[in-house]
């Protein structure tokens, strides 16, 4: 553990770097990828990596206070060693990106794993058209990634924050984050949406990128899930018929389409 | 019916104590035997003049506990300052097995596992218990009162996947050598064997096709795979089913098939302790309930989950169900929600009542 960026009340970014230096190369998780993370006597968790491979040396994980193992991690200090093993599952399709107007639209912790996209596009020689990040939280003082968020809009990226209740000072939209979607007027020949958040937030947003326009291949998402193994065998991450650790878990919406998930209402 | 490269020998069922005897000087010896409280159980026999062997009632565990136990320790850890942490592989010496008495349920069911433990990537700790694996196995010439392996392509005779395959032809076995294994045992002992000609052949023939007529249920299985690929299952079905399920989790560590497992860490001191890899089971409520509460799998969903897991996904994976037919399930569910319920009820027409037979 190199260095811990306090979020919020409620998430902090570590970052770590490995104890033998020549694993910092070796180990190159794609955006999207997840990672088991244990500490001792807690067990594992799937965290997503919330660094792109763009930036070697330090792997950065975005961990929401939720269980057992996540309330350990924001005990830890800097210097403290932690276990990982992976990476994991289905990265998101760079490749797909350059030239197209990018919608990051997230909620709360689902910004983490799509701060490594973002800043994967901010590093690549074939950037994106454009990048605008929706980012919904809870209260102000619950909005996290604000350097990120500050980093972004200096660097041209078209950041737009909401929250579900306002507290004095704030001057910002209060409602969800579907409300900022209201606004757009994407050129829908040449735009993807990449969606995070929790399930009523998503399944709101789904239904607002589609009113917009946006078909199901244009939408990609990465799933939450339980998950033990991380290789497809425990089976706690199942999807209908998926797993989330092998068969995502970034998906495009086309591939979600008809099974029975909660976040899509059936 | 009889598979063309298999060696076909018989050995007289007086001379299968001396065979295993001689086997068990290299090998432990797992086999159906009946405990002093009349069950029927797969056992480690270490004398065999103190058992009797039952190869005809169906045993009540499977083989599955001795490859994927219901509690095994994957390594054990040390903790080194605050949060370091070390990890040894857990050092169990599985002896070489020779599993004797199985069923072709059971046996299809370890294929099963050869496919679930290999396939993504090869699972160490299965594999140091199947690697000495040699399975005999034994044909049912009498089918149980719920078994259904006619309906899952798994039984009652068995052409692949152990490496003897025994038929009772009364006086005699036999002996089919399907695997490498197999023929090892009868080239290394001959004198248990003489060979088996056309007779046997034809008596072979005979017990297969009065196996084969001696089930006493007809379980529409391939009709409910089809109804699940198309997609026609009423939720309602789901509903009733899910409101029967009493979650004891009975069925999924009675069945063969069933591998879905937890893996947890058990402290034995400060700086010290195992991670563990347990049972399952995809119908207990917390089985998908992530840190924080949120449960994807609404209740009720559970046991969806359970029959379209093995009879959907499973097939479109692996060209068969995930279920053997052994009907261990349909004996421990006393809720109502087995997989010969499940299977009537999503066959039969809308309107009409449902239930066993």
């Amino acid at each position: 553990m190199q260095e811990i960026i306090v979020e919020n009340s409620q998430i902090r970014t570590f970052v770590l770097t490995f104890c033998e230096p020549e694993e910092n190369v070796a180990f190159s998780p794609q955006p999207g990828q997840f990672v088991m993370v244990s500490l001792p006597h807690c067990g594992e968790a799937p965290i997503s990596v919330s660094s792109p491979p763009t930036r070697p040396g330090t792997i950065h994980l975005s961990v929401r206070k939720a269980g057992k193992l996540t309330n350990a991690m924001h005990e830890l200090k800097p210097g403290d060693p932690v276990n990982l093993r992976g990476p994991y599952g289905r990265s998101f399709p760079m490749e797909e990106l350059p030239e197209k107007n990018l919608f990051f639209v997230a909620g709360g912790i689902g910004l983490a794993p799509l701060r490594a996209v973002i800043n994967h596009c901010l590093d690549s020689g074939k950037p994106p058209r454009s990048i605008t990040v929706l980012y919904g939280s809870r209260t102000p003082s619950d909005i996290a990634f604000k350097n990120d968020l500050q980093l972004w809009q200096n660097l041209g990226v078209n950041c737009f924050l909401t929250v579900d209740a306002a507290e004095p000072g704030w001057h910002g939209p209060v409602g969800l984050v579907t409300g900022l979607l209201e606004g757009l007027n994407p050129d829908l020949s040449r735009s993807m949406a990449l969606v995070c958040g929790p399930p009523q937030m998503f399944k709101a947003v789904l239904s607002r990128l589609t009113a917009l326009g946006f078909g199901d291949e244009q939408i990609l998402t990465t799933m939450e899930r339980h998950m033990k193994c991380g290789v497809g065998l425990c089976r706690h991450c199942h999807m209908d018929g998926k797993l989330a650790c092998m068969d995502g878990p970034v998906f495009y919406l086309s591939e979600l389409r008809g099974l029975k998930l909660t976040e899509l209402d059936r | 019916m009889t598979h063309p490269a298999n060696d076909l020998h018989l050995i007289k069922k007086d001379h299968l104590t001396g065979l295993l005897r001689k086997l068990m000087k290299t090998h432990r010896l797992v086999a159906p035997v009946r405990n002093r409280h009349g069950d029927v159980l797969f056992t480690a026999i270490h004398d065999l003049d103190a058992v009797s062997f039952e190869l005809t009632e169906p045993p009540q565990n499977s083989l599955k506990e001795f490859f994927l136990p219901q509690e095994e320790v994957l390594y054990t850890y040390k903790v080194t300052g605050k949060t370091g942490y070390s990890f040894q592989p857990s050092s169990v010496e599985v002896p070489a097995t020779v599993y004797f008495g199985a069923h072709p349920c059971d046996i299809s069911s370890l294929l099963y596992m050869d496919v679930i433990f290999t396939r993504n990537r090869r699972d160490p700790f299965y594999l140091r218990r199947r690697r000495g694996s040699l399975i005999i196995g034994i044909n049912c010439n009498q089918p149980a009162e719920n078994c259904f392996c006619n309906a899952t392509g798994s039984g009652p005779f068995l052409e692949l996947g152990s490496d003897l395959q025994l038929t009772d032809l009364d006086d005699r076995f036999l002996v089919e050598a399907g695997r490498a294994g197999g023929r090892a045992v009868i080239a290394e002992w001959p004198a248990f064997f003489s060979p088996a000609g056309e007779k046997e052949q034809a008596l072979r023939y005979q017990a297969f096709l009065e196996a084969r007529g001696g089930f006493q249920r007809q379980v529409p299985i391939e009709q409910a795979i089809r109804r699940l690929r198309e997609g026609t299952v009423p939720d309602e079905i789901w509903a009733e089913l899910s409101l029967r399920c009493q979650d004891c989790g009975g069925c999924a560590y009675l069945c063969p098939t069933c591998t879905c497992f937890t893996i947890t860490d058990r402290p034995l001191a400060q700086e010290s302790g195992e991670r563990i890899r347990a049972w399952d089971a995809c119908t207990f409520a917390g089985f998908t309930a992530m840190a924080g509460g949120h449960n994807p799998v609404p209740s009720g969903e559970a046991l969806r989950q359970r029959f379209t897991h093995k009879f959907r996904d499973d097939v479109k994976v692996n060209g068969r169900p995930g279920c053997v037919g052994c009907g261990r399930c349909v004996g421990a569910c006393f809720g109502g929600s087995d997989v010969i319920r499940f299977a009537k009820q999503v066959t039969e027409e809308r309107g009409k009542g449902a239930g066993h037979d």
